[in-house]
């Protein structure tokens, strides 16, 4: 009986020292998506604490905080998640007030389809899917069809997301990837399925190092994680495929649950701020939806063809959008079925 | 006295109760609900998730767990037993011999998974040095695949089929052979004759050990197969992470629960003393 | 038997002990690697170095190290009361559920934990932390540590307290004075062996941890499935060392 009491006493005693009084705010984003200075400049700024943890996928992300008492303050959804989870009733209304750089946003940004009115979501950076490959592979793949070709065999992998993955297989079949039609989806799980024996395996931006070694030959992979491995290696290439690709914009949102609403708002309101924003556009690699940022960013990284393409190229993207609830549904059923299959 | 033991037994019977049992009766009641929109549960009755279960999809799914499950068994008996049947014989040095066996498996799961992922990786240390010999030149595809994920349950569960072949392999009376040999057997048929029908309950006992916790494995196919080789472990965990299918996930647990206890019913026989 | 085939035998046991250590010992060995590559370039202590100023990790040991802690007193406590309760009489109920919670797939008993904890945190206002964790924890440390105990209790000869009750002692006291100082080496084992499975889990506890409760396997899953640090290596090696010794002193307890 003492040596427990002692022990629960230690345990007690030593939580309590090292306890911080400042606040803590607990934001879940995607791996490396913002610059390693932001978090400690805003804590140093705002004499606070940030907890600052990372997902590889929404799916993982949403598993997390649908419960609605997650932990988690502030996450960063795609745009079609955003709505979902507004239906579930897991967000915080967004008060403008609170936000005066909300301003520094892109025109269209400042209205986008998923949130006409930024009521709920204040968007982030935008990604898009392509294939990014190594230049041993010769010749290069220039469409999802490429994706499907026998000399890759088994070195070859696709993202671990079911609107990516379908996304694909959709635009390789000439669909949208934000169609609802059942045959068509159903088409699409049937080439996802038969591409299976080719792949290697289905993963996100942790394939990266492979992609660098060699030991990937192509992968479907996001142009910000292709421009990350581009930096470390001159032998890895990005890809806009020629039937058409996925344009993510991302945004972060406040969950209802948070117990520190103000000091939220005061974090986005600070990646906001065009220097904040375009360190962390540049450190991320990713396209920023901040036009005061973009300003500020150096030309080499503004005319970067992978983040910045050509207008033909961007005239090929296609937005994703929000689904109705029997689509997403039907997608979360195929995912399933693909994945066992 | 019956007072006492009730004091000493209450506290295990509260956390059993509320942290086991209630759990599994959770998901049994769930297993009959219906899937929320976007995931979660709403109180529709519904015995849909048994009757997709009921789907070839997820039959093969059992038979590859059932196969990946069956084939590591055997291979950890027949890697197993010749080791047993040495740690019997060597005398003053069993416990060491034992404990060489055990002390890995007592080591972190994770990391004897991760271990291989090292090994087997196309930069791993086996490719490195098969192309550093010139044997190869480019990567074998060691990972990602069903016999990367059996060759890292084997490592993970072979002490455990070790261990009750070396129990009865020590009881045999060595008289038996004595005799065998006398009248005129061969080794062989000795072994296979008087040796492996005493061991049968060894054996059992091994394979049950074995073969159950493969069944529920997800971590070694989740790391090693790369997630393409689906076992019933990672259909379960991916319904309730990243597909949000509960009463899914929640049938599935539960089919999983009743094969692994007809399993024990019918290999686990009552001439044993128990464990507890 | 026959010296050839008795040699045969011995040269297959050391292949197979071989093949149980090496991979432990290969991964030990490149974490002294000064180069991030499966080619040695020269012997380095860079990795621990970079293991042990990373912020996340040492959060992530710290919070295992209290989990396993709490959840191993609570555990042995209560695991010994109960081993001590079934040895004077069967209860066939809950060693059968004991035996249960031991063959169940842990990957279905993190499941029906969660949705348990979902369901009770609609009417209590928590969250998934350290405290359900410690929960989880102990709920499959239990089966562990009365088999342990009950394998020592098995050893005490009954009539030893029957003798103390004579003397005039209660049961309490029969219990605290003369069967738990001879059980007591069983029960340390036993505590060990909590300790052991609690430190290492990770498929139960990621799914009932939260923002808070993030615990060493954990951080090295999603640093093995980023693939290439020897990081992870050299975290290895120090989890395998720290273990093996926690369980060479058990087995020593456990036959003392």
């Amino acid at each position: 009986m003492n040596r427990r009491c002692f022990l629960m006493a230690a345990a007690a005693g030593l939580g309590a020292c090292s306890r911080d009084r400042r606040p803590r705010l607990n934001v879940f984003n995607w791996s490396t998506y913002i610059d390693p200075q932001t978090v400690p400049k805003f804590e140093a700024e705002f004499g606070a604490r940030v907890r600052y943890s990372v997902y590889e996928g929404n799916e993982e992300m949403l598993a997390r905080v649908m419960s609605g008492n997650s932990g988690w303050d502030i996450v960063f959804p795609t745009s079609y998640i955003v709505k979902p989870m507004l239906a579930n009733d897991l967000l915080a209304p967004v008060h403008h007030d609170l936000l005066p750089n909300l301003g520094n946003l892109e025109p269209h940004f400042q209205k986008p389809d998923w949130d006409e009115r930024l009521e709920w979501s204040v968007p982030y950076m935008v990604t898009a899917a392509g294939i990014a490959y190594n230049r041993k592979l010769v010749p290069p793949p220039e469409a999802w069809e490429d994706m499907w070709s026998k000399r890759l065999g088994g070195r070859i992998t696709m993202l671990d997301d079911p609107f990516d993955l379908l996304g694909a297989c959709l635009k390789k079949l000439g669909r949208s990837i934000n169609t609802s039609d059942a045959p068509e989806l159903r088409q699409a799980q049937q080439a996802a399925i038969a591409q299976k024996p080719l792949l290697r395996a289905y993963v996100n931006a942790e394939v990266r190092d492979q992609l660098v070694s060699g030991d990937v030959l192509a992968a479907q992979m996001w142009n910000t994680t292709a421009q990350q491995a581009m930096d470390s290696s001159s032998e890895v290439a990005f890809a806009y495929p020629r039937e058409g690709y996925a344009v993510y914009p991302d945004s972060s949102v406040i969950l209802r649950e948070s117990k520190h609403q103000e000091l939220a708002h005061q974090f986005i309101n600070f990646l906001l701020r065009p220097d904040i924003a375009a360190a962390n556009a540049l450190a991320a690699r990713t396209t920023t939806t901040n036009w005061a940022a973009r300003k500020l960013l150096p030309a080499e990284f503004r005319d970067n063809e992978t983040l910045y393409p050509s207008p033909d190229v961007v005239a090929r993207g296609e937005w994703a959008r929000t689904m109705s609830p029997e689509s997403q549904r039907l997608r979360d059923r195929l995912w399933t079925e693909i994945k066992s299959a | 006295m019956n007072r006492l033991r009730a004091w000493f037994l209450a506290p295990s019977w509260i956390v059993t109760v509320s942290l086991f049992l209630v759990p599994l009766a959770i998901i049994l009641f769930y297993s009959f609900l219906t899937r929320g929109n976007y995931g979660g549960v709403v109180l529709d009755w519904s015995s849909d998730s048994y009757r997709r279960l009921a789907d070839p999809l997820y039959g093969m799914i059992l038979l590859r767990t059932f196969w990946i499950a069956g084939v590591s068994s055997l291979l950890c008996m027949l890697l197993g037993f010749p080791l047993a049947l040495f740690i019997s014989r060597s005398g003053a040095r069993k416990n060491l011999y034992l404990s060489l066996v055990i002390l890995p498996f007592w080591t972190s799961f994770l990391v004897r998974t991760y271990a291989w992922m090292f090994l087997l990786r196309d930069t791993g240390l086996i490719n490195t040095a098969l192309q550093s010999m010139g044997l190869i030149h480019s990567p074998l595809p060691l990972l990602y695949n069903d016999g990367a994920v059996i060759l890292g349950l084997v490592y993970s569960y072979l002490p455990f089929m070790v261990l009750p072949l070396y129990a009865t392999l020590e009881r045999l009376d060595p008289n038996l052979l004595e005799a065998a040999a006398d009248l005129g057997a061969k080794p062989g048929a000795t072994l296979m004759r008087v040796i492996l029908p005493l061991c049968a309950p060894g054996i059992r006992a091994g394979t049950v050990l074995v073969f159950i916790p493969c069944l529920g494995a997800y971590l070694t196919p989740d790391l090693l197969g790369g997630g393409k080789s689906v076992m019933a472990g990672n259909l379960i965990q991916n319904q309730f992470t990243n597909a949000r299918d509960w009463p899914f996930g929640s049938a599935a647990a539960l089919a999983l629960m009743a094969i692994v206890m007809l399993l024990l019913l019918a290999f686990v026989r009552s001439d044993q003393e128990g464990l507890l | 038997m026959k010296g050839g085939r008795r040699a045969g035998l011995a040269l297959y046991a050391v292949f197979a002990l071989l093949f149980l250590h090496l991979p432990l010992l290969i991964l030990a060995l490149f974490s002294f690697n000064a180069s991030r590559f499966t080619v040695w370039q020269g012997f380095s202590l860079h990795w621990y170095q970079e293991a042990f100023h990373d912020a996340e990790l040492a959060e992530s040991t710290w919070n295992s190290l209290i989990i396993a802690a709490v959840a191993t007193v609570l555990s042995t406590v209560i695991g010994t009361l109960c081993a001590y309760g079934l040895w004077k009489r069967r209860a066939p109920v809950l060693s059968n559920s004991l035996y249960l919670s031991l063959v169940t797939p842990e990957i279905v008993t993190g499941i029906s934990l969660l949705a348990f904890y979902q369901w009770v945190f609609r009417f209590l206002h928590v969250q998934l932390g350290m405290h359900t964790v410690i929960l989880a924890h102990i709920s499959f440390s239990i089966a562990y540590v009365v088999i342990v105990v009950m394998a020592r209790l098995r050893t005490v000869d009954a009539k030893l307290e029957e003798a103390a009750l004579d003397l005039g002692a209660n049961e309490w006291q029969a219990f605290r004075f003369v069967t738990l100082p001879v059980i007591w080496p069983g029960v340390i084992a036993a505590a060990l062996l909590a300790f052991t499975v609690s430190f290492d889990d990770y498929v139960i506890t990621s799914l009932v941890a939260g923002v808070d409760s993030e615990t060493l396997p954990m951080a090295i899953y999603a640093l093995a499935r980023r693939g290439v640090s020897p990081m992870v290596n050299a975290i290895s090696a120090v989890i395998v060392f720290g273990l093996g010794v926690l369980i060479l002193v058990s087995e020593r307890l456990r036959s003392a």
